[in-house]
């Protein structure tokens, strides 16, 4: 694979969003010599090629109009084309206007640079794009020949892309297969596309395509093969199997639907589920997991020690009664919806915060469903002090406009896992946004007014309405005084005055409702002003003077919206099981299908038939079977890192882990502004100071992103964890449970199995139990082998890691 | 508020915004993170047929990185003979080069420039601090999808641990995980700068490495093998990158703390106290002395971070504050490196994220301006005593040898033997070379 080779950088922010697609595949300089069924209509073999539908579609697929070539915002060596093709008028304009006739040259339509460049012909830093004889110069020459006729309206651009042949295939390694991409037109047209289309791998260790579209297994797995055209993605998935021979009777263990999904693609796949887990791995990964928090001694005790044949059933049910998990999933939230404290001007501080946080950790204790909250956060009007919701526009809007702020990122990256980011700029590379779809998304914003107020002096209020329609009513209020004044007057000229008066007041009332129609904001591109319409583009209606958010919200959080359910669906499910079936877990895009779309719609239909219910959504996955295989890898799946055969161990969650070890050892950390006692995963603001929290990955809350949350191992966590001073001194502390425990008994058996109850949740193997008495046997002083003890079992992995 | 300091969130930049703009790009970025490394065990990668692996004239490099941006009219590329709205206020002085003039604030670095290749024409387009030091310590411009991985986490990707430091550390300020410092990105945290602190604090220690109490031998050994003994997790989970790089840390944290070398490395009392006067008992300056006592142990790559040169406002006096600190600790390390050897196979480069404005503004500043900027370039072959490149007579724009951010890339990785078109495999396994474009300085080299 060649990259063209620009010598010129990307100048602005704007180039960047384009800079993976660069990155990732120019397509090469090669063009399919594949004769193609006919049976499509296509544009080589009619008369005329439409600018719109061939020649555009030229320019992208050679990669002309790439971000990193002519595409980019500046263009390139002084021709610019529009990112993509999104802008075919402009395209057409910069071919034929400027430079008078040099681009396009009718008396010698083989000199036009349109031609001679991309032929190499004359000096192009792009280099040859394709050859003298291809389709695509034909098609180039002929559509010069015929004097280059501009975009027509009915030139319709496609409405759906179809990929031919088998769709979602089976695939052994080393096979290839070609793909058939057809374009379906509104006037009912099919045309084979498969030239003119752009074809990605979203993993190409697995599967790799070529620019010509064939597609080659490279090794066991399943990923999807994107086929681009004109705006349209439309992916195949490839299964590879790997070379297993699994007993079938393996994956008939089902707990609920989960199960019947998962395991019909592990056979598809031919990976093999892992056993169950074991009782006491169960109760520490299912504790952690649901209440962020290690099983208690006791509790594993009991837990062991019963034996009804519905015990886990009866665990998760108390897991998810607990005050912790309510702590828990108070924090999860708030990472998602950023409560921290604006930087700047922050006018609430960190009271502020704590209020927003108190009143989600209202809304989880009540279990209200999640399109609940959803809505009283996207709708949140009044002061900050009732209302401690408003935060939410406090730090994702601060002092802002609204399209120029964090505010339409955030909406619809934590409720619909969707990233609009790229579109701010220019249309989306990878989805259907366009840049006018994000300044429309952001108008539902635009009516929204900060009174920020000290907090001396007053409350900080959040009016849903425009400064100007505020003054406007403010004047139709005088008006309406002046009006009454008028008419209790008995002047001679009092008809005439009240006239007067009246028709002010009505000109007044019309010029507000005036306002209120042209809610919107203005597209920095074209300057067009975009009034509020929601990413889908359905169609919205308001009454002058509501609210946009209010139907904004009604709309993100429809049950009909399938982006709603998924985003929370998808972190759900990958806080549970370790992978999320989308990943990046909030980057749902037609161009990312999940992994296994059966368990996605099962999974998405049962949120919306619990009507949104968090706790029932986590009970359903918790109990599934699934969820509670053995983290123990076989040959037969140790490969798997995405399909779920075995549970996915994964280091403790910073804030988990601060007080885990707070637990094991039974020394609190302080945290400054909290009494002592308060748990990591209880504070509210992500700004307390803590260096455990912070190398571990604590999320500072700038956006709504889930990548935020470091979730790698380093070199410093471990240096902590080894010999830091903070571990040793709590492990020195006479508040060392230890140190208690060594008083109370001298029954080493005991001891030991204390220990290891209180940190991997578990009683010692005998092994263990006897390399711990070998050290004791040596004859050292007693405590300093427990402490050891202690410290080992916290640096162990089994510690450290959920699994 | 004009005051930049790249070294902590705590702080802020000039126009306000930095952070979070950059979060929201960097957050994206870190999109392939949350994975649990995929299939960064398959981050194994094929050498370009293109290009082979160069031969290496550096075992390491020191980056000293001037945050915020260094006035090039006021240090290496004075235009006397431009308006004073331009020139400024200082005076060119002579060099130990004939002809070579630098700012007269700058006397000891005067007396070096033999050793040094000034490179005059350090140009790209960016005047954003975020994107433009990314950009700079990556050689890559940054995407929506994700910041590329800075020099030196490349080069501790490429190298691993070669002895019982990291390959890759940074200096001063701890334990702030600033991007300044040069972010491993989708190459994941284990190839994140080793924070090695503020070496001029008083009792300065690394931490967590050396501790107030040191444990005896025998506790070590005991941990030791208890810790072998008690997880029964190992061995019962395969192919598990996670915790592959948890056995791999762990055993290197071990090896760090009970090691007295690794320990001694960082020992900044080891140093004659005329030594360390030497450099300035400045953070800068013991920071150059540590970047030299790392790569004397075999660190490959140590980044020396200093902030504050973003000077929109007053800039006389912020500049009559750092560059003397700069002119001492820099010419320190270089004439002490040559006196050592050391400079014979280490590059020594001195760059910010841009240049700044030629016309000084109305409160007597110089605003952010990446078309020009000047580098310093010494060691590991380089012929000292040159100027490479040229800007304009109001030092606005190159007129002669730009000097790209990619180019910069080049010459380092190329010093260290590392293919720069290599290429590697992000998590979500798409193929990215480590440069995708530039090439090496030749002038450099070149008499």
């Amino acid at each position: 694979m060649r990259l063209l080779k620009p010598r010129n950088y990307g100048t602005h922010l704007f180039a960047i969003c384009l800079a993976l697609l660069a990155a990732l595949s120019l397509p090469a300089v090669a063009e399919s010599t594949a004769e193609r069924t006919p049976g499509a209509q296509d544009a080589a073999s009619s008369a005329v090629p439409s600018f719109r539908q061939d020649v555009v579609p030229i320019f992208t697929r050679f990669g002309c109009n790439a971000g990193s070539c002519h595409g980019k915002l500046a263009g390139q060596n002084g021709f610019k084309l529009s990112l993509r093709g999104y802008a075919p008028e402009l395209d057409y304009d910069s071919l034929t206007a400027e430079l008078g006739s040099r681009r396009i040259d009718f008396a010698d339509p083989e000199a036009s640079l349109l031609i001679a460049k991309p032929l190499g012909k004359v000096p192009h830093e792009g280099g040859k794009r394709f050859a003298d004889d291809s389709r695509a110069a034909k098609v180039l020459l002929e559509w010069v020949k015929a004097r280059a006729p501009g975009a027509e309206a009915a030139d319709a651009d496609p409405t759906s892309l179809e990929i031919g042949g088998p769709g979602d295939q089976t695939a052994k390694i080393g096979q290839k297969v070609q793909l058939v991409v057809n374009a379906h037109y509104p006037d009912g047209r099919v045309r084979d596309v498969t030239w003119l289309t752009q074809f990605f791998s979203n993993d190409a260790s697995t599967v790799s395509v070529t620019p010509d579209g064939v597609a080659t297994a490279l090794r066991p797995g399943a990923t999807d093969i994107r086929a681009h055209f004109q705006g349209l993605v439309q992916v195949v998935t490839f299964t590879i199997p790997y070379d297993n021979v699994i007993d079938p009777a393996l994956y008939s263990q089902r707990n609920n639907f989960i199960d019947e999904h998962v395991m019909a693609k592990l056979a598809a796949l031919r990976l093999a589920p892992s056993e169950l887990c074991d009782d006491a791995t169960f109760i520490r990964r299912a504790s952690v997991d649901t209440i962020g928090a290690l099983p208690t001694p006791d509790e594993i005790r009991a837990f062991l020690a019963d034996t009804r044949t519905d015990k886990r059933a009866r665990l998760i049910d108390d897991l998810l009664g607990r005050p912790q998990f309510i702590d828990y999933w108070t924090q999860q939230l708030a990472d998602l919806l950023q409560n921290r404290k604006e930087r700047d001007h922050d006018v609430r501080g960190a009271k502020g915060v704590r209020a927003f946080h108190s009143w989600l950790r209202g809304k989880v204790a009540a279990n209200r469903p999640w399109d609940e909250i959803a809505r009283d956060v996207i709708t949140a009007t009044g002061d900050v002090v009732h209302n401690p919701q408003v935060g939410y526009y406090v730090t994702t809007v601060g002092e802002k406009h609204a399209e120029e702020s964090d505010v339409v990122d955030s909406v619809a990256q934590a409720f619909l896992g969707t990233r609009v980011g790229c579109a701010r700029c220019h249309n989306h590379p990878l989805e259907k946004y366009t840049q006018d779809d994000y300044y429309h998304f952001a108008a539902f914003f635009s009516e929204m007014t900060m009174r920020r107020q000290s907090a001396q002096v007053t409350t900080t209020e959040l009016v849903p309405s425009s400064d100007r329609e505020q003054q406007q009513q403010k004047r139709i209020a005088d008006l309406e005084a002046a009006l009454a004044t008028v008419q209790l007057s008995d002047d001679k000229d009092a008809p005439r005055k009240l006239a007067e008066a009246t028709k002010r007041l009505e000109d007044a009332r019309k010029e507000l409702t005036r306002m209120q129609l042209e809610v919107g904001v203005t597209q920095p591109r074209t300057g067009r002003r975009m009034s509020p319409a929601p990413l889908d583009r359905s169609p919205m209606h308001f009454e002058p003077g509501q609210d946009p958010r209010v139907p904004l919200a009604a709309w993100i959080t429809d049950s009909k919206n399938p982006a709603f359910s998924g985003a929370m669906v998808n972190r759900l499910w990958k806080h549970f099981m370790g992978v999320g079936l989308v990943e990046p877990v909030d980057d749902l895009r037609s161009s990312n299908p999940p992994s296994n779309p059966a368990l996605w719609n099962a999974l998405n239909n049962a949120f919306v038939s619990h009507h949104f219910d968090l706790r029932e959504m986590m009970r359903v996955i918790l109990t599934s079977r699934s969820y509670q295989l053995s983290s123990t890898t076989l040959a037969e799946n140790e490969q798997d890192h995405g399909f779920y055969s075995h549970y996915f161990v994964r280091r403790l969650p910073a804030e988990v882990m601060a007080d885990a070890i707070a637990s094991a050892t039974g020394v609190p950390d302080p945290y400054a502004g909290y009494p002592l006692g308060v748990r990591a995963t209880q504070l509210p603001d992500p700004a307390v100071d803590s260096y455990f929290l912070t190398i571990f990955g604590r999320p500072e809350r700038v956006t709504a992103c889930a990548c935020e949350r470091g979730t790698e191992v380093t070199l410093p966590q471990l240096l902590y964890l080894n010999n830091g001073d903070d571990l040793q001194a709590k492990l020195k502390s006479p508040d060392c449970k230890l140190t208690a425990m060594l008083k109370q008994t001298g029954d080493d058996d005991e001891l030991i199995d204390r220990l290891f109850r209180l940190t991997v949740s578990r009683p010692p193997a005998d092994a263990q139990r006897a390399a711990v008495k070998k050290e004791l046997a040596a004859g050292d002083a007693r405590e300093d082998v427990y402490r050891d003890l202690l410290w080992a079992l916290i640096n162990s992995k089994e510690f450290t890691f959920n699994h | 508020m004009f005051d930049i300091s790249l070294q902590g969130p705590q702080h802020r930049l000039c126009n306000g915004a930095s952070r979070r703009d950059f979060l929201r790009v960097g957050g994206l970025a870190a999109l392939g993170l949350s994975l649990p490394g995929l299939l960064r065990t398959t981050a194994a990668a094929a050498e370009s047929p293109s290009l082979p692996r160069p031969k290496p004239t550096a075992k390491s490099v020191i980056l000293i990185y001037l945050g915020g941006g260094l006035s090039h009219h006021d240090t290496f590329d004075l235009k006397p003979d431009a308006p004073e709205e331009i020139r400024g206020k200082y005076k060119p002085i002579p060099t130990s080069v004939p002809g070579l003039m630098v700012g007269e604030l700058l006397p000891q670095v005067a007396r070096v420039m033999d050793k040094v290749c000034l490179v005059r024409s350090g140009s790209h387009e960016n005047d954003h601090h975020e994107t433009a030091t990314n950009w700079v310590l990556s050689g890559r411009f940054g995407s929506a999808f994700g910041d590329y991985p800075s020099m030196g986490a490349v080069v501790a990707h490429e190298t691993g641990f070669t002895g019982l430091l990291p390959p890759y550390v940074a200096t001063p300020k701890n334990p702030s995980f600033s991007w300044e410092l040069g972010k491993s990105a989708w190459l994941g945290g284990r190839y994140e700068s080793f924070k090695a602190g503020d070496p001029n604090q008083p009792n300065y220690h690394v931490r967590d490495l050396s501790v107030d109490q040191p444990l005896s031998q025998k506790t070590l050994e005991r941990r030791k093998s208890l810790l072998a003994a008690v997880d029964s997790l190992a061995g019962r989970v395969k192919g598990d990158d996670q915790m592959a790089t948890y056995d791999e840390f762990q055993r290197h944290a071990a090896e760090m703390v009970l090691s007295t070398e690794a320990q001694s490395a960082f020992d900044m009392n080891r140093e004659p106290a005329e030594m360390r006067d030497r450099y300035g008992r400045t953070d800068f300056g013991q920071g150059c002395l540590l970047a030299r006592r790392l790569i004397e142990r075999g660190v490959k790559f140590v980044t020396v971070t200093n902030g504050g040169w973003d000077h929109h406002k007053k800039i006389w006096n912020g500049l009559e504050k750092r560059v003397p600190v700069f002119d001492q600790c820099y010419s320190a390390l270089i004439s002490d490196m040559h006196e050592r050897g050391l400079l014979n196979d280490t590059l020594v480069l001195v760059m910010g994220e841009f240049g700044r404005t030629p016309k000084i503004n109305k409160d007597a500043g110089r605003d952010h301006w990446g078309r020009a900027g000047s580098l310093l370039f010494a060691g590991a072959g380089v012929r000292g005593g040159k100027v490479v490149g040229a800007t304009d007579k109001e030092g606005a724009f190159v007129t002669d040898r730009p000097v790209r951010p990619a180019d910069v890339a080049f010459t380092v990785f190329n010093a260290l033997g590392i293919n720069p078109r290599k290429q590697l495999i992000t998590p979500e396994g798409r193929p990215v070379e480590i440069l995708d474009q530039g090439g090496r300085i030749d002038e450099l080299y070149s008499a």
